[in-house]
């Protein structure tokens, strides 16, 4: 103690999956947050992970101006929130199939998930069920017993319209409001306000899923989509009204 | 040294000790609309936890003068709030001192990568000091409306669960 008793260490408020306490029953290591690539943005992100479950969890920061906790007998400034969410690995592994990509050929997976920058990506490798992830965003050729793999622009779209399908069922479940749109054209005829509704919900989700990868293959997806321009209205999903994360245009 | 720090940030591991979130104990929380610039300890239990009124409008408490209205919010289920804390590094070292891999007197669970142990000396450790099931939210005059951010990010782990699942094969 340095004398000031007062001080004290920073607290982190976190809200985790349940099952990581039932998961670390007879554990005594193998949760930890490690710096992993963000696949959107390119930078760097803090990601748990378990090492007995194989599960990657993403952390996103609910902050907002003018929040504190208290915290017990304590009180803790910045009111930050820290949520961590399991997170899909294969978009972590499609910034590097698309990296990597850019030599054109079959490679085999630990030539591709290199990293100088992030080497905890090493981590990735070890994940169970790799071989069928990858199965959905790339090309493969076994020689020798040994797998090569290579990025797939048409499989990763057909993916990736999976994943806003399955997106967009979630948004309706949770009655997300997507549009400014829904409350004023639910005066004219109903066809009109579902065709709308929809479209909107598409959007939406493609806003969503673009969080987690390049804008190049977002722009692509787009346009798979058949999406138009997005209107002026839409408000912003929730992840990034809410839980910022480090900005991709910082 | 410098540069060799610089790496050891993008390298290093923090861990979160298992058993801390087993023996977690509750905790009362309580979310302010106002920044208080200090984290220390703070007589909460003397000042603001004996002055909450239950009326008709939710909670009512004044912090500084100010009138403020809350009321409980629970952890979205399946999740669990905890309060984590930073661990001195002398702490780490003492409990895992020797060699990484071969001297620990701990049964090792099947180490992840056998040419590089799960645990380094430059890594640090973390571990959870309390859990919460729900906290309470305060809004200044009145309690945060269904637009408040909080309230929005709070429903973000069912979104995340819908675009993280894995999709069905063709």
């Amino acid at each position: 103690m340095d004398g000031g008793d007062a001080v004290r260490a920073r607290q982190l408020v976190f809200l985790l999956p349940e099952y990581l306490k039932d998961a670390s029953k007879k554990m005594k290591r193998g949760l930890m947050f490690v710096k992993l690539v963000n696949p959107c943005s390119g930078e760097g992100a803090i990601y748990l992970f378990d090492v007995r479950l194989q599960q990657l969890f993403e952390i996103k920061v609910f902050k907002e101006k003018h929040h504190s906790w208290f915290i017990n007998q304590s009180v803790e400034s910045g009111g930050l929130l820290h949520f961590a969410t399991p997170m899909d690995p294969l978009f972590l592994l499609l910034h590097y199939l698309v990296k990597a990509d850019k030599e054109g050929k079959f490679q085999p997976l630990d030539q591709v998930v290199v990293d100088d920058v992030f080497p905890n990506c090493i981590l990735l490798l070890k994940l169970p069920e790799l071989e069928k992830l990858l199965h959905h965003v790339t090309e493969e050729k076994e020689i020798d017993n040994k797998k090569y793999y290579k990025y797939s622009k048409e499989k990763t779209l057909k993916w990736l319209e999976k994943k806003v399908k399955q997106t967009v069922a979630a948004l309706k479940t949770n009655n997300v409001n997507v549009s400014a749109r829904v409350q004023s054209t639910a005066f004219f005829s109903g066809d009109q306000v579902s065709r709308d509704k929809e479209e909107d919900y598409i959007h939406y989700a493609h806003g969503l899923i673009s969080d987690y990868i390049p804008k190049e293959l977002s722009d692509d997806l787009s346009k798979y989509l058949k999406l138009p321009e997005p209107p002026a209205s839409l408000p912003s999903p929730p992840s990034k009204m809410a839980a910022q994360r480090r900005k991709r245009d910082k | 040294m410098e540069s060799s720090d610089e790496a050891a940030i993008e390298k290093h591991r923090v861990h979160l000790r298992p058993v801390t979130l087993r023996d977690a104990a509750p905790a009362a929380l309580h979310l302010l609309p106002c920044e208080v610039l200090a984290s220390q300890s703070a007589p909460v239990g003397r000042f603001f936890t004996p002055a909450i009124r239950q009326s008709p409008d939710g909670l009512q408490v004044s912090f500084r003068g100010r009138s403020l209205r809350g009321e409980e919010v629970a952890v979205p289920p399946g999740l669990v709030g905890y309060v984590m804390e930073n661990e001195e590094k002398l702490i780490g070292k003492q409990d895992f001192s020797g060699g990484l891999e071969n001297h620990n007197q701990e049964e090792e669970r099947k180490p992840v990568e056998p040419s590089e142990p799960l645990e380094r000396d430059f890594d640090r450790f973390i571990g959870a000091t309390a859990s919460f099931s729900h906290f309470t939210l305060w809004g200044l005059e009145t309690i945060p409306g269904p637009d408040a951010k909080v309230r929005g990010a709070l429903t973000w782990p069912s979104l995340a669960a819908a675009i993280h699942a894995q999709v069905p094969e063709d």
